[in-house]
């Protein structure tokens, strides 16, 4: 068995530490909000009388202090946990250039000493070794070590060396405080910095047909996308060779590109342009933290986590300390509400935590970073330079080809940094159609904090820089530049840079069209005047910037189940939990757009899953691996994802509105027909001819074709005491492409789903639910890995702004977004996700700034006092105004927005700062003191 | 505990608390957390700078007064009265809640957050501008720029303020007497 080439899952539970009980609950119960107002309506109290939201199903308890986050929890509040808890901490490294020796603790006095100091050393010899990841398993995906060994150089800055646990609250809290700053560490020689080798790099080339519509003459979508590797030098790419294999055809492409750009006549504007795009920290309120009791006796490991992704905390962790020495029967995974902005996802922190407990002697112990250390060991997101070509036919206008190369810095962990170059890469193109296009990522290593998934995922990076090279093309040019956007934007049918068509209609051209007559781009030169004649010193400036943004991921996997009780009440599970978006709400609120009724009762973050026995053992690298493994009608290619990739509208929502249309089909439906049916002539049912298209929901009760409206608890009662259908789980895959497989649904009949597994549970469910093994499934073509991206929902934002010439301060004077992400869940929820993506847009735009390496945060001293986080006064909060396009029509799918929100704003700022100064901006954030540089 | 300690006595949320022995550079923060598990305050930097981590003072000369925890020492408020988030809504004997304040209700209501974690310090930021413009109204034109002041030093990293803003100018609006004019 190679254990390399297994899902964690597969590893988990196929391997080494089968048997192994993992049982994840969502602790933070935001049913607490059933309270207000009218404890005696069944219904809950955020939803109004109409069906619609109030409030979020979680306000109350956030708005009064309830505990909610993982972090407000302490052992005392876990039921069946020691309510005597340990704090820790951690001696973390501030240089990365030599060898670790010794530590030097004398600063706590001999009262402030640990009660139980841990090294590298100890964990080394109980064989607690980072896992490989699970999404991607990778080796060193964590890193190698989890505490740096003596003798060692640290591999990255900030990484931990000690860690330190009080059992008494008063000196942990003390001892904290004197370690804070102080230099504990003592230093071997100078070793120089030994961070690990690059982490990947990655190639997609296209040429395209004659026009848009021809077939592809090379493509990723039917070719490959180009691996790199790495010697002293650099990237390594394949030799070309146009008839060599895909990757040397590929390479052949490219080459005929690099020649159309070095051999581009007067005719063509040659534009070439180098970016650079900052290493900024996510800053989720809540630092990184856990608790974790670890009982050695029975085995069991009982932990309390703030992560988005608790699948992979659950079965890492298994893996990870069963081939320990210490013993593991069974983890008990609770989380609650959280916020990471994506840093909480595939974070080593949880894993960390898990260390702690198991040191604890028994004791829980709480890991908890404050904001220094959260500075010092949150991921980041990836600093970009960026260097860029673009090849413009000054006749027509039209963008010929495109060439770009991006280089990514990854820290000293793999994490996500290859993913983040993939994505970022197949972004670049931003919402123009290329004829041609060379587009590549070098993921690097350094001894900077570890960068991983962060809002964007590379695509703010790449696609900003983008922006900015078309608006200046437009101006060399000559022409508006929404209309140069107009003229080369991609439109419904025409292929992405990997060669893909994008799922149903794009619509940036309708973005464009709109904000092409707004009064702030219509008016900016007159308004340009007036505001300058009016202010002296001060200089006005319009930006204007458009993007469309990917959501998802190659793998998304999503369970969702409902099940109706029998007095009517509805239940749903669910695997995602809520990062501050909302899903838990929006979920509920796609269930009630299907049954009439949000559930009565919620469960979130469920790992596992009785109900839905999958696997997805096994590696998809070809389309024969995916062939054979789909035999199996318990495999899937992926069991559950994590909360990323603006993932839960579109994806967990698919899930869940599946569930939702089965249990409407499978359940209610016929218990309606029975009931409808009784008497003689089938009752009132015979003389019509009502079918379930036709059902609708009235005031909750259901109907169909003038038939009776039937109460849930009527419906309930029958389908329980015939055994009916009466509980639905379904599984969901999508890999730019849903699956659908052929189900022989009991008491129903054969029918094809968009789903690829389902498990039923009838009359009081007495027998547990019933395992649907599939017929027959299909599964996106395995080449749709290359495709990148499918999916996508567009931003484009107007900004108005004032530049002061003396002090080079940037001031947000209003900014107009117009967004497309078809139909709104809840749209309150979309436009606080607007707002907020603005914030954080602005923010990377001209405020975060993090050096890297010696003087950033790896060295612990950074905080919010030299962090500058956009405050009320800096977003333009009164002024600020937002569109979102309508949708198509009712049916339009849900989609992701919550990344594509943060990003136009910030190319819109550089392009509006040189509308008023006359000066271009290539990196980001632009300061004050650029500014006032580039004015002298 | 060989730690510097006193005791200490104090009011929270009308409750009287102490004496509870403290340690003496104890921050008011680690106390309610800790010591009273009141973990709503919430720690975000231990600089004074983001406020998600305030609660008020009733002071009986100034009135409410917004406090930042995680840089006062929990000995500073030995013998005051202070009101945590926990002590905002009405409760019953069980803690359950009864009625929310104007303030919570609006924020609620207009989907003021999202992730929620610095709710508590723009509840207790924005009661006690209310509590001020009880005593001194302002005109209506000036309700934007004083929200825009008195909430200027909370940061919230989700919602880019908009909503909370928008929340607070309703009640101000909504409630007589808080403006002239």
């Amino acid at each position: 068995m190679n254990k390399a080439k297994l899902s964690r899952r597969g590893f988990v539970l196929g391997g080494i530490a089968a048997g192994v009980a993992i049982r994840v609950n969502f602790l933070a119960d935001g049913a607490r909000a059933d309270v207000i107002d009218n404890p005696r309506d069944a219904r809950p109290a955020w939803i109004g009388p109409n069906g619609k939201p109030r409030f979020r199903m979680d306000a109350v308890a956030k708005v009064t202090g309830d505990k909610t986050f993982t972090r407000d929890f302490r052992a005392k509040d876990m039921p069946g946990w020691p309510t005597a808890q340990s704090n820790a901490l951690f001696i973390r490294a501030n240089r990365a250039d030599a060898a670790f020796e010794s530590l030097d603790l004398s600063v706590l006095g001999a009262d402030l000493q640990p009660d139980r100091l841990v090294l590298g050393e100890e964990l080394v010899r109980d064989g607690l070794m980072p896992p490989d990841g699970a999404v991607v398993v990778a080796p060193g995906f964590y890193g190698d070590r989890f505490l740096v060994l003596k003798g060692e150089t640290p591999r990255l800055l900030g990484q931990p060396v000690a860690l330190l646990i009080y059992h008494d609250f008063p000196q942990f809290a003390a001892a904290r405080r004197k370690l804070r700053f102080a230099d504990v560490i003592q230093w071997g020689a100078k070793t120089g910095y030994h961070p690990p080798p690059p982490y990947g790099a990655g190639r997609s080339i296209r040429v395209g047909g004659a026009t848009p519509a021809d077939a592809d003459l090379y493509a990723p979508l039917t070719g490959t996308i180009v691996g790199g590797t790495f010697d002293a030098q650099g990237v390594v790419w394949p030799a070309a060779n146009a008839s060599g294999n895909a990757a040397e055809k590929a390479m052949a492409a490219a080459e005929t590109i690099a020649a159309g750009i070095e051999n581009a006549g007067p005719d063509a504007l040659v534009l070439q342009r180098r970016f650079y795009s900052q290493s900024v920290d996510a800053s989720a309120m809540e630092p990184d933290n856990g608790l974790v009791w670890y009982q050695a006796d029975s085995g069991r490991l009982h932990a309390m986590i703030a992560t988005q992704s608790p699948y992979e905390v659950a079965t890492a962790t298994t893996a990870m300390v069963a081939i320990s020495k210490f013993k593991l029967t069974a983890i008990d995974l609770s989380i609650g509400y959280t916020v990471g902005y994506g840093t909480k996802d595939h974070s080593i922190f949880p894993y960390y935590c898990m260390i702690a407990g198991l040191y604890g002697d028994g004791r829980p112990v709480r890991l908890a970073n404050d904001r220094f250390e959260q500075f010092q060991m949150g991921l980041k997101r990836h600093a970009f330079w960026i260097d860029n070509t673009l090849v413009i036919d000054r006749k027509t206008q039209s963008f010929e080809a495109m060439k770009g190369v991006f280089r990514c810095d990854g820290g000293g962990r793999r994490n996500f940094s290859p993913e983040v170059g993939f994505v970022g890469m197949v972004a670049a193109q931003g919402i123009y159609y290329l004829p041609r296009s060379d587009f590549s990522y070098e993921a690097v290593a350094s001894r900077a904090v570890d960068a991983g998934s962060t809002r964007g995922f590379g695509t703010l990076q790449t696609m900003s820089a983008t922006e900015i090279m078309v608006d200046e093309a437009a101006e060399i040019l000559g022409v508006d530049a929404i209309a140069l956007r107009l003229k080369n934007v991609l439109r419904t049918g025409m292929k992405n840079s990997q060669g893909a068509i994008a799922g149903g209609q794009l619509r940036d051209d309708e973005l464009l069209v709109q904000m092409q007559t707004h009064p702030l781009w219509t008016g900016r030169a007159e308004r340009k005047a007036v505001y300058e004649a009016a202010n002296p010193g001060k200089r006005y400036g319009i930006g204007f910037a458009q993007v469309h943004k990917d959501f998802g991921s190659v793998a998304e996997g999503a369970i969702t189940t409902l099940t109706l009780d029998p007095t009517g009440l509805l239940s749903m599970r669910q695997h995602g939990n809520d990062m501050g978006t909302g899903m838990t709400t929006s979920q509920a609120m796609i269930v009630a757009a299907v049954l009439g009724r949000a559930p009565e009762s919620y469960t979130f973050g469920i790992v596992d899953w009785p109900e839905m026995p999958l696997s997805d053992e096994g590696t998809v690298g070809t389309q024969a691996d995916q062939d054979a493994l789909a035999q199996n009608p318990r495999w899937t290619p992926c069991f559950l994802t994590s909360m990323s990739s603006s993932n839960s509208a579109f994806f967990i929502g698919h899930a869940t509105r599946e569930a939702a249309r089965a249990l409407l089909r499978f359940s209610l439906w016929p218990a309606a027909v029975a009931i409808w049916s009784e008497g003689a002539g089938g009752g009132q049912f015979g003389p019509l001819s009502a079918n379930a298209d036709e059902i609708r929901f009235e005031d909750g009760h259901l109907t169909a074709g003038g038939l009776e409206p039937l109460s849930y608890a009527r419906l309930a009662k029958v389908a329980h005491e015939r055994g009916l259908i009466t509980g639905v789980s379904v599984h969901s895959f999508n890999r730019w492409q849903f699956s659908q497989a052929i189900f022989d649904v009991p008491t129903i009949g054969t029918m094809r789903l968009p789903i690829d597994a389902l498990s039923l549970r009838f009359g009081d469910g007495a027998g547990g639910f019933r395992f649907i093994d599939r017929q027959q499934v299909f599964y996106p073509e395995v080449a749709r890995m290359n495709a990148g991206v499918t999916y996508y929902s567009g931003m484009a934002t107007l900004v108005e702004l004032a530049v002061d010439t003396a002090s080079g301060q940037v001031d947000l004077l209003s900014h107009h977004s117009l967004l497309e992400c078809g139909n709104q869940i809840v749209p309150e929820l979309v436009s606080g996700q607007i707002q907020g993506g603005l914030a954080m847009g602005i923010g990377h735009a001209l405020h975060e700034d993090l050096p890297l390496y010696e003087d950033g945060p790896g060295n612990g001293t950074w905080n919010w006092n030299r962090y500058r986080l956009p405050h009320g006064r800096d977003v333009a909060v009164w002024t600020q105004t937002t569109t979102v396009l309508p949708p198509l029509s009712e049916t339009d799918p849900p989609k992701g927005m919550a990344e594509v929100v943060m990003i136009a704003v910030v190319p819109a700022i550089a392009n509006a700062v040189t509308h008023a100064i006359g000066k271009r901006f290539y990196a980001t954030p632009i300061t004050p003191e650029q500014i006032l540089e580039a004015l002298s | 505990m060989t730690i510097p300690h006193r005791p200490m006595s104090l009011t929270v949320n009308g409750k009287p608390v102490g004496p509870i022995d403290v340690p003496n550079d104890m921050m008011m923060l680690d106390f309610l957390h800790d010591y009273l598990n009141l973990t709503g305050s919430r720690f975000g930097c231990g600089q004074g700078i983001c406020h998600a981590c305030t609660i008020i003072l009733d002071d009986p000369v100034e009135g409410a007064v917004e406090m930042r925890t995680c840089v006062t020492g929990a000995h500073f408020f030995a013998e005051k009265r202070v009101r945590t988030i926990e002590g905002h809504a009405t409760r019953d004997a069980k803690g359950d809640i009864l009625q929310l304040t104007p303030v919570q209700q609006a924020f609620i209501e207009h989907f003021a957050f999202q992730c929620g974690y610095c709710t508590p310090g723009f509840v207790t930021g924005t009661q006690v501008l209310i509590e001020r413009l009880r005593k001194t109204p302002i005109a209506r034109a000036d309700v934007e720029k004083t929200i825009e002041q008195a909430l200027a030093p909370h940061i919230c990293r989700c919602t880019g303020y908009v909503r909370y803003y928008e929340a607070i100018r309703a009640v101000i609006l909504s409630t007589p007497g808080l403006v002239s004019g």
